[in-house]
């Protein structure tokens, strides 16, 4: 399958690396109702930015979602990677 | 901290939290938090000993609201800190800014199952606005320098800050450097005035919808120069009561499940409504389709995440509502409005000529807000006498009734009114409360004796856990499924164990006598009110139901 579903979304996530950081956005977003299917997540370690790679599914809008890891205190910046979503068969590492 | 001891994490727990100008925390000690309340008793902090932890995050809510300033609870490990937890999500709920100190043990036991050892700080992650565990003394100030910022930053809410046990006892030895800033993330403004100021002045019908949101961001004034100026219909969700002025003649009082038939109605025909610092909770929604059909949204807030979260904003305005609120502010020509929803006020009136002897809930409870001296603050607890309250009292600030809206915890009132007793020793306290919720935190009660706190308490008795109650019989078939409470204690007897002048009232005859001798009494006061256990909080919408379907009786 080259496109996902209209609900499969990619978030690229960019986070302070600060304890717990991985464990309250699962929270957050299991909590607001999305499936998390697949993740990746590394450490740079000149700077202690993560990136985090989520892929998630809902039948809810991502917006809700954005907008709610974004307020957690240590995310930098969340955004929706598109080009990931349509082909999402061909990413490395995701689970 | 004395001379000859030299400070420890415990002792600069105390030092930051005088840097942030608190005065007072609630807490109960125990054995992974005892460095803590060493360092305490070299303290000028007053520490409040409540009687069950819950107990004490609710009376730091308290606190909290009623003041304006941040509410500090502390707790040891484990049961300690689980005890916390409903307090902490009952502010996470209601945008509380709190902060939460919990003992834990020490930092090589931790994860080994140790005696009063529990997870607090995941166990956090749900229920608080952020949370930090400390694993040196190094990090410590930082830290609580931090919880304090993001407790009173933005959208409020509380924070937990978890030390180990050998990091309250290690010695401090740095010299600290000022706590990193942290950005705040909400870009102010976020200008779409112009698409705002488009809808209002097309509007031939808007409302004015009020949330807690006002209070919080202390723009109580802007929004009734507003309200005022716009001569625009105006209605207040639980939490937002006390905003609006009351003797605005376009005040329609409450919506919601509970709300005035002329607020619910209002909303529910208008063109524009105009959200402010209030987020469309399902409560004040009825069926969320059916909400407010026919209009455009403005909407007010200061958390982006509220922003179409329930309810599409044709127009949303993100940040400082003081700032913004008055660029909106202008005469509207909206009389035929005005006296269309003026008919739907009148049509609808409070009634309290209620038959018999019997005591008639609202009635008592807008006597009480009659009499109250003012600045009054009143908390309740969760029930039929909430609704009651908020129905039949009125406020003239946000801080002047406190009230757990969005969690509605039962056993939230009476060590609210703790809290917000201590914050303001000056002012009238009453919480009201029914006789289900107060047996959920009435070991409180040793609280208002150990501190002689003159908080006054009116119970409102049924004998029930009576919304239940109300619920069984209209959408259960009236199976009344363990909602009788009448095998309660004796209150009277209760009260009076704890040294708390006590009385019991059965009649409508004795109403205004007990109430003048409860508010002249100069210490605590607990009053029982035997009220006719039939009665049902009207109006109501029923679940999944528009707010126009409000039921008026069973």
């Amino acid at each position: 399958m080259n496109t996902l579903p209209l609900n499969n979304y990619t978030l690229i996530i960019m986070t302070d690396d600060k304890q717990v950081v991985l464990e309250r956005i699962l929270q957050v977003t299991r909590y607001r109702g999305f499936l998390i299917d697949g993740i990746t997540a590394s450490v740079n370690n000149a700077n202690n930015i993560a990136t985090i790679e989520l892929l998630v599914s809902s039948d809810r809008p991502i917006t809700l979602l954005i907008d709610q890891i974004n307020k957690l205190v240590d995310i930098k910046s969340v955004k929706v990677d598109n080009n990931a979503s349509q082909h999402s068969t061909t990413k490395e590492c995701s689970a | 901290m004395t001379d000859s001891k030299p400070l420890t994490g415990g002792g600069l727990l105390f030092n930051v939290l005088e840097q942030h100008g608190v005065h007072h925390v609630f807490g109960y000690p125990g054995g992974a938090i005892m460095p803590i309340y060493d360092a305490l008793y070299d303290s000028n902090v007053k520490h409040f000993l409540c009687r069950h932890e819950q107990g004490a995050a609710f009376a730091a809510v308290g606190y909290a609201r009623a003041s304006g300033k941040i509410g500090v609870c502390m707790a040891t490990s484990g049961p300690g800190a689980t005890n916390l937890i409903t307090g902490l999500a009952d502010a996470l709920a209601d945008s509380i800014p709190l902060v939460a100190i919990t003992g834990q043990v020490p930092t090589a036991s931790m994860g080994s199952d140790a005696f009063q050892e529990t997870d607090i700080f995941g166990l956090s992650l749900a229920c608080t606005k952020h949370s930090f565990q400390v694993h040196h003394v190094d990090e410590l100030e930082e830290v609580l320098h931090q919880a304090f910022k993001i407790a009173l930053e933005g959208r409020q809410g509380p924070v937990l800050v978890d030390i180990p046990k050998d990091v309250q006892m290690a010695k401090v030895e740095q010299n600290y450097k000022s706590a990193a800033p942290l950005k705040n993330k909400v870009k102010l403004p976020l200008a779409d005035i112009s698409k705002a100021l488009a809808l209002l002045t097309h509007a031939k019908q808007p409302v004015l919808y009020v949330g807690g949101g006002v209070g919080m961001a202390n723009a109580i004034e802007e929004v009734r120069t507003f309200a005022r100026t716009a001569g625009i219909p105006s209605v207040s969700t639980l939490k937002g009561l006390g905003a609006l002025d009351t003797t605005d003649k376009n005040y329609l009082g409450m919506l919601g499940m509970h709300g005035t038939k002329a607020a619910n109605l209002a909303v529910h025909d208008c063109d524009l409504l105009i959200a402010v610092g209030a987020r469309f909770d399902d409560r004040v929604t009825g069926k969320l389709d059916q909400f407010a059909p026919d209009a455009k949204v403005i909407h007010f807030d200061i958390d982006i995440a509220e922003i179409n979260k329930r309810r599409k904003a044709d127009a949303p305005i993100l940040g400082d509502l003081k700032g913004n609120l008055p660029l909106l502010t202008m005469p509207l020509n909206i009389e035929n409005w005005q006296a269309k929803v003026q008919k739907m006020k009148n049509n609808f009136k409070w009634r309290y000529d209620h038959p018999g002897e019997q005591i008639f809930a609202p009635a008592v409870l807008k006597e009480v807000s009659d009499l109250m001296p003012p600045n009054t603050c009143v908390t309740t607890d969760v029930g039929q006498h909430q609704m009651w309250a908020a129905q039949h009292m009125s406020f003239e600030d946000p801080c002047d009734f406190l009230t757990s809206g969005s969690m509605g915890t039962m056993g939230f009132g009476l060590p609210a009114a703790i809290g917000a007793q201590i914050s303001r020793p000056h002012d009238t306290v009453i919480a009201v409360s029914g006789d289900g919720s107060i047996m959920m935190n009435v070991q409180e009660l040793a609280t208002i004796k150990r501190y002689q706190i003159p908080v006054k308490i009116v119970l409102i008795d049924n004998e029930k856990l009576g919304m239940v109650r109300q619920w069984q019989d209209l959408f259960f078939d009236g199976r009344l499924s363990e909602t009788d409470l009448a095998d309660n204690p004796d209150f009277c007897m209760l009260a009076t164990a704890f040294d708390i002048k006590a009385k019991l009232i059965t009649k409508k005859s004795e109403v205004t006598a007990a109430i003048n001798e409860m508010l002249d009494h100069n210490g605590p006061y607990f009053l029982q009110v035997k009220i006719d256990a039939k009665e049902n909080v009207w109006p109501l919408v029923p679940p999944n139901s528009a707010n126009n379907e409000m039921m008026e009786s069973a």
